[in-house]
């Protein structure tokens, strides 16, 4: 279980997040949702360790980040994050370098699955066959926990398709996995939980499901209350 | 093979085209140098021999022997010579910077590799000492070429000549090519400790942007302080209390400090401060 704690980060003099507390299971999907500039990236960013706190702790089960936890957590941001002359198969020779948790049978798979040429180079791939790329290099990895940052982000509705498709195959089953994005409608069905962030607080988490069940409410639904009532 | 090894393989990889490019433009400028150096000194000999009637002997006396240092000194051999080291300076703070910006931001990706941030930081240290020692190897071999196509385009009577080792002894070729182990240690070793210091200089910057630079620059400062704190407190006290050999221990102490400390902080800053 991923749990952040009462989560502070200010840029400046401006309180970004003011004390964000949630939990991520393993096997559930959580999407973290709010307005651009709220503090979904940073939330990821830290959670990686890739940009210190100014208060709070972050557990990965029940450890504090460390070196060993890139090989069961990773981060697939909103932009590639390999070497723009690579191509593909140097980009995930160098994940299989690097990386014990390397899964180069479901690399292939995903190649297929994403129908990417390998011998392409990164520079060369339109921004939705990028964001393909940065799937395949994150899912590839045999990995618990799974942050993803806006991946449905200014690209084609093919791409979107191909993209959501992921999230309903065993390619993210069993992890747990953390997604930020204000484009909910393509997985909508998908998420378990649900986190509303707003000036850097968190308005409001439940699970998807549970007021689906019980309120008869679309998570849509909800953030209508929340943010608009 | 260990993360270290494939990240340091990984950095010179990184670098190797440009690396290779300034190789040979080094070659080749300085071995046009010496075709250029050499033809007009023949000319200006055959000039002065022929058409001024000039003797050999008054002509040597007056213009002296051709010898490899005089072309050393000249442009054509020190120019591709500063061009290498501010391409390697320059590249001190691309190899961190490039990661940061462009299309895409790979320093993500080098900050979640599953190694210590710290083998990031070394991988980058080194392979900057490894193309210097390069540069130097490549240098040693292309003097002998150099000095035969001297050979080769001077007659015997107007060369002073001079093998490679005498070469190699002079003025700042002596720097760069240290002539006992000592020596190499305690020129590479400040080498090292310099790329240290802005390293975590570059890193202070990155962690704290703005305040970065400040904070950088009074490091380096620090540094530089801390290495002529001897020299300094002697001077000051008008009073040398140490030999040359002493302070020179002092020296490498302090020095070792300074990198110790520099590889100290910039692991604190990748692990602690840094942000993508």
């Amino acid at each position: 279980m991923i749990e952040v704690n009462d989560m502070k980060k200010k840029f400046g003099h401006k309180h970004v997040l003011k004390g964000v507390s949630f939990t991520a299971e393993k096997g559930e999907i959580t999407c973290i949702i709010g307005i651009n500039g709220v503090g979904k990236t940073t939330i990821l960013n830290a959670i990686m360790n890739l940009t210190p706190l100014n208060g709070g702790q972050i557990l990965i089960d029940g450890d504090t980040i460390s070196k060993h936890s890139y090989e069961k957590i990773t981060f697939i941001p909103d932009a590639i994050i390999m070497q723009p002359n690579m191509t593909i198969t140097e980009a995930m020779q160098f994940m299989a370098d690097f990386y014990d948790s390397w899964n180069q049978q479901r690399a292939t798979e995903l190649l297929d699955f994403f129908k990417l040429k390998e011998s392409e180079k990164i520079n060369n791939l339109s921004k939705g066959n990028r964001a393909k790329v940065n799937l395949l290099l994150g899912l590839a990895l045999d990995v618990d926990y799974l942050l993803m940052d806006e991946p449905f982000s200014g690209i084609d509705i093919f791409s979107r398709e191909q993209i959501a498709d992921v999230f309903t195959s065993h390619l993210v089953e069993d992890r747990g996995v953390i997604i930020t994005t204000h484009e909910i409608n393509d997985i909508e069905h998908l998420i378990d939980k649900v986190v509303l962030l707003d000036e850097g607080k968190v308005l409001k988490q439940f699970n998807s499901e549970e007021v689906r069940e019980t309120e008869g409410k679309s998570v849509v639904d909800v953030m209508r209350e929340v943010y608009q009532p | 093979m260990n993360r270290f090894v494939k990240l340091l393989n990984f950095e010179l990889s990184r670098f190797m085209k440009i690396y290779l490019v300034l190789m040979i433009v080094t070659f080749i400028v300085q071995i046009t140098g010496m075709i250029v150096t050499a033809n007009s000194y023949m000319a200006e000999a055959n000039k002065m021999i022929y058409e001024e009637g000039m003797s050999q002997a008054q002509f040597i006396e007056q213009y002296g022997a051709m010898s490899f240092l005089g072309f050393a000194r000249g442009l054509w051999f020190t120019g591709p010579i500063a061009v290498c080291a501010a391409a390697l300076l320059f590249y001190i703070f691309m190899i961190w910077y490039r990661d940061w910006f462009g299309k895409n931001t790979f320093i993500y990706r080098l900050l979640m590799l599953p190694t210590a941030r710290l083998n990031v930081y070394l991988a980058k240290a080194i392979s900057i000492v490894l193309m210097v020692l390069g540069f130097v190897s490549v240098q040693l071999i292309f003097l002998p070429l150099e000095n035969s196509v001297l050979k080769w385009l001077v007659p015997v009577d107007f060369r002073a000549d001079m093998t490679v080792g005498q070469i190699v002894k002079w003025d700042y070729l002596s720097m760069l090519v240290p002539q006992t182990f000592t020596e190499f240690i305690l020129y590479y070793g400040a080498g090292f400790m310099a790329v240290s210091v802005l390293f975590t200089a570059i890193l202070f910057e990155r962690s704290f942007k703005w305040k970065g630079i400040l904070l950088g620059s009074v490091y380096a400062a620090l540094s530089v302080v801390i290495m002529i704190s001897p020299l300094l407190a002697m001077n000051f006290m008008d009073q040398y209390y140490l030999y040359p050999l002493e302070t020179l221990g002092l020296e490498v102490v302090l020095g070792l400090l300074v990198t110790v400390m520099s590889l100290w902080m910039g692991n604190y800053l990748l692990t602690k401060k840094i942000t993508v």
